[in-house]
């Protein structure tokens, strides 16, 4: 009796936040491919009454590729898709690697540097990224706080505000708590006595940190690296902020095309775009985990 | 854990049944309010300064004048959801329901109007419009009220400009003279700097297509702004930081604040307020150019024709533009008054003598501005 009643109160305790993702999250997405491939009836209609440059499917056919013909061809599309990757992959190399540093330097040296170290790479978390992005524009402007302290001494600083560079710097302002919380715990929870163990056997520092703590704290560091390169992606505010005119991040370039150009069916081909890439890092996730449990016997 | 876990679904649960409650709660309570209502719900799609205009001096003056009413403002910051709302308000007159909004202020008025969503405003229904030009009526496009007037006028560091363009082709002059302090806002992301490109533009295109492009959606006019966009283009390597356009009104009134800029488009009542609270040095004035001269107009209320409530917000928007109204707009937000200017005080008229808004260059068909801030999105930045 117990058996068979625990699976059905177990699907209907979980039936309401399912209900509400499907209704929520599922269904939007739902209706706004059917939009970006033409489809302008239904819950799309009054969206393609107001939007501009609307592609329609001919007569006869059921959809059209024309809004993705549209985007793709655009001269904007390419740029855009190439800062957003290669932000994208600068962000989350660099936070990974501050991240891993700092756990190693907690786990394997420990006392009052990496501590404090660990505790400032927080901070980002309590600041509104809003807040933060002005600062950020601020400190690197012409006349900013890096130009000030270098032109003392007289030398010509750079003037990274509207440029890519505040963009990266800004979002690993934003990514770093994350990442650096993920992978310390990760390295946190591997045993002292596996370390000690090794070392006793012989294994130098570098095979130790090889072998031992980054296979072993393997599961939250690529979740850190996932996480940080999805947000990276599909980033705004900094960007929006900070960033130069052209070329944009395609997040930023999807609010121009929604709100600044009246275009919103152009609009979500870009929230697909951007999406498609978020999937192929997920599925890297995926695929990760997956070889996890398996070396360990669980699949 | 699994406790854990349960407690989680449990919390989910409780929201979900929660939120489901208070809809049905919402339901309910607009099915009994159906006898005449004092309420009006205000929708506003604009900047801090329009709300508090509105939530802090046109609402408490209407309510103690009109005892019984009940005003609540609903705030769309910047106009981020335009595109929803405008959705929002075609849907609920498509199905007949109550969009739960009886006045609107936003750029997208004259734009319902035109899709014959809007109430038509007449003297019978608003008193006060006797007092307002039949000109700035017709700007409404059959349903927007005009309430306010702005303009965008060219903001120069009088510390370090001596001589003040008086012409376009004097600003561009200026601008090649004095590389690096000069720069306007995108014009997807504000209106100054889209009035700022839409007088280049207009420069070159001819008056008749121009009276078209203001009051209609022409896009076959629109390879008139090739000129325009070239012109833009070639200014790129004299603009601030050779060629950076900052995103909002804001950015620039920040740049031109701290010195960083000497000169830039703005818009009158940002300019003014910001200088009345003094967020603008006094060294900052303001001009205004020639042939063509940048653009300005009356912003818009419209009462959407789904409204349940249309004769109190009918009452709402008759006090907006009464002497009482137009006062406090002029005097909270440096607002142009749109009635005849004798029937303010003798202060506000001497402050507005010149601000002439009937006769102020229209900006572009909303539409229009759109398409424009998309070429120029790929015609001028970086080219």
């Amino acid at each position: 009796m117990k058996a068979l009643r625990s699976p059905a109160l177990g699907f209907l305790m979980a039936l309401p936040p399912v209900l509400l993702v499907v209704a929520f999250v599922g269904l939007p997405i739902v209706t706004a491919a059917l939009f970006s491939l033409g489809r302008t009836d239904g819950l799309n209609q009054v969206i393609a009454m107001i939007g501009q440059n609307v592609h329609k499917p001919e007569a006869g056919q059921f959809f059209t590729i024309g809004a993705y013909q549209q985007i793709f061809a655009d001269v904007r599309f390419v740029p855009d898709l190439v800062l957003t990757l290669s932000v994208t992959a600068i962000v989350t190399l660099v936070v990974l690697l501050i991240a891993v540093s700092l756990g190693l330097l907690l786990k394997l040296r420990g006392g009052w540097l990496p501590n404090l170290l660990t505790g400032l790479s927080v901070v980002p978390l309590f600041i509104p990224v809003v807040i933060a992005a002005w600062a950020i524009l601020m400190f690197y402007a012409q006349d900013g706080f890096v130009r000030s302290f270098l032109s003392l001494f007289g030398i010509n600083g750079p003037t990274w505000g509207y440029t890519s560079v505040s963009i990266v710097l800004g979002n690993i302002w934003t990514s770093l708590p994350f990442a650096v919380l993920m992978v310390g715990s990760g390295f946190q929870s591997i045993p002292d006595s596996m370390i000690e163990a090794a070392k006793d056997s012989g294994a130098s520092l570098i095979a130790v940190i090889r072998r031992i703590l980054i296979p072993m704290a393997g599961v939250p560091i690529t979740i850190a690296t996932t996480f940080t390169a999805i947000g990276v992606l599909g980033s705004f505010t900094v960007a929006y902020f900070t960033g130069p005119n052209t070329p944009q991040m395609l997040g930023v370039e999807l609010n121009n095309f929604f709100v600044g150009f009246n275009q919103p069916q152009q609009a979500q081909v870009l929230a697909f775009v951007i999406f498609f890439f978020a999937s192929a890092i997920a599925a890297t996730y995926v695929w990760a985990n997956f070889r996890t449990a398996k070396d360990s016997g669980r699949v | 854990m699994s406790i854990k876990f349960n407690r989680v679904i449990a919390a989910v649960a409780a929201t979900t049944l929660a939120v489901g409650v208070l809809g049905l709660a919402t339901v309910a309570e607009a099915k009994t309010t159906k006898p005449i209502n004092k309420t009006v719900h205000v929708f506003l799609s604009a900047d801090t300064n329009i709300q508090v205009l509105w939530e802090q001096k046109l609402i408490p003056a209407f309510v103690a004048a009109n005892p019984g009413y009940k005003v609540d403002v609903v705030l769309d910051l910047h106009g981020a959801h335009d595109a929803q709302t405008t959705a929002k308000i075609t849907a609920a007159s498509i199905t007949k329901k109550d969009p739960g909004y009886d006045v609107l202020d936003g750029g997208f008025v004259p734009n319902l109007g035109d899709s014959a969503l809007l109430v038509k405003p007449t003297s019978k229904l608003i008193p006060n419009l006797k007092d307002v030009p039949s000109t700035l009526i017709d700007q409404g496009h059959d349903g927007g009220i005009p309430y306010r007037g702005s303009s965008v006028l060219l903001a120069y560091n009088s510390s370090k400009v001596t001589s003040v363009p008086k012409t376009f082709d004097d600003l561009v002059t200026w601008i090649k003279a004095n590389p690096g302090k000069f720069t306007y806002n995108t014009p997807a992301s504000g209106g100054s700097g889209k009035s700022f490109v839409t007088t280049a533009v207009d420069k070159f295109t001819p008056a008749a297509d121009r009276a078209k492009m203001a009051a209609d959606y022409v896009p076959e006019l629109e390879t008139n702004w090739a000129q325009g966009f070239d012109l833009l283009a070639s200014l790129n390597p004299y603009v601030y930081q050779k060629g950076v356009y900052p995103t909002g009104n804001a950015a620039i009134l920040n740049l031109l604040s701290s010195g960083e800029i000497w000169m830039a488009p703005v818009w009158s009542d940002q300019f003014n307020t910001g200088l009345d609270n003094g967020t603008i040095p006094n060294t900052i004035k303001s001009a205004q150019i020639t042939s063509p001269s940048m653009t300005g107009g009356a912003a818009f209320l419209g009462i959407p024709k789904a409204s349940p409530r249309q004769a109190a917000a009918a009452k709402l928007v008759d006090f907006v533009l009464s002497p009482a109204g137009q006062e406090i707009i002029a005097t909270q937000m440096n607002g142009y008054p749109v009635i005849d200017l004798a029937k303010v005080s003798p202060t506000t008229r001497g402050k507005f003598i010149d601000a002439d808004i009937p006769h102020l260059r229209a900006p572009l068909f909303s539409t229009m501005g759109t398409d424009l801030a998309n070429q120029w999105a790929t015609k001028v930045p970086g080219k």
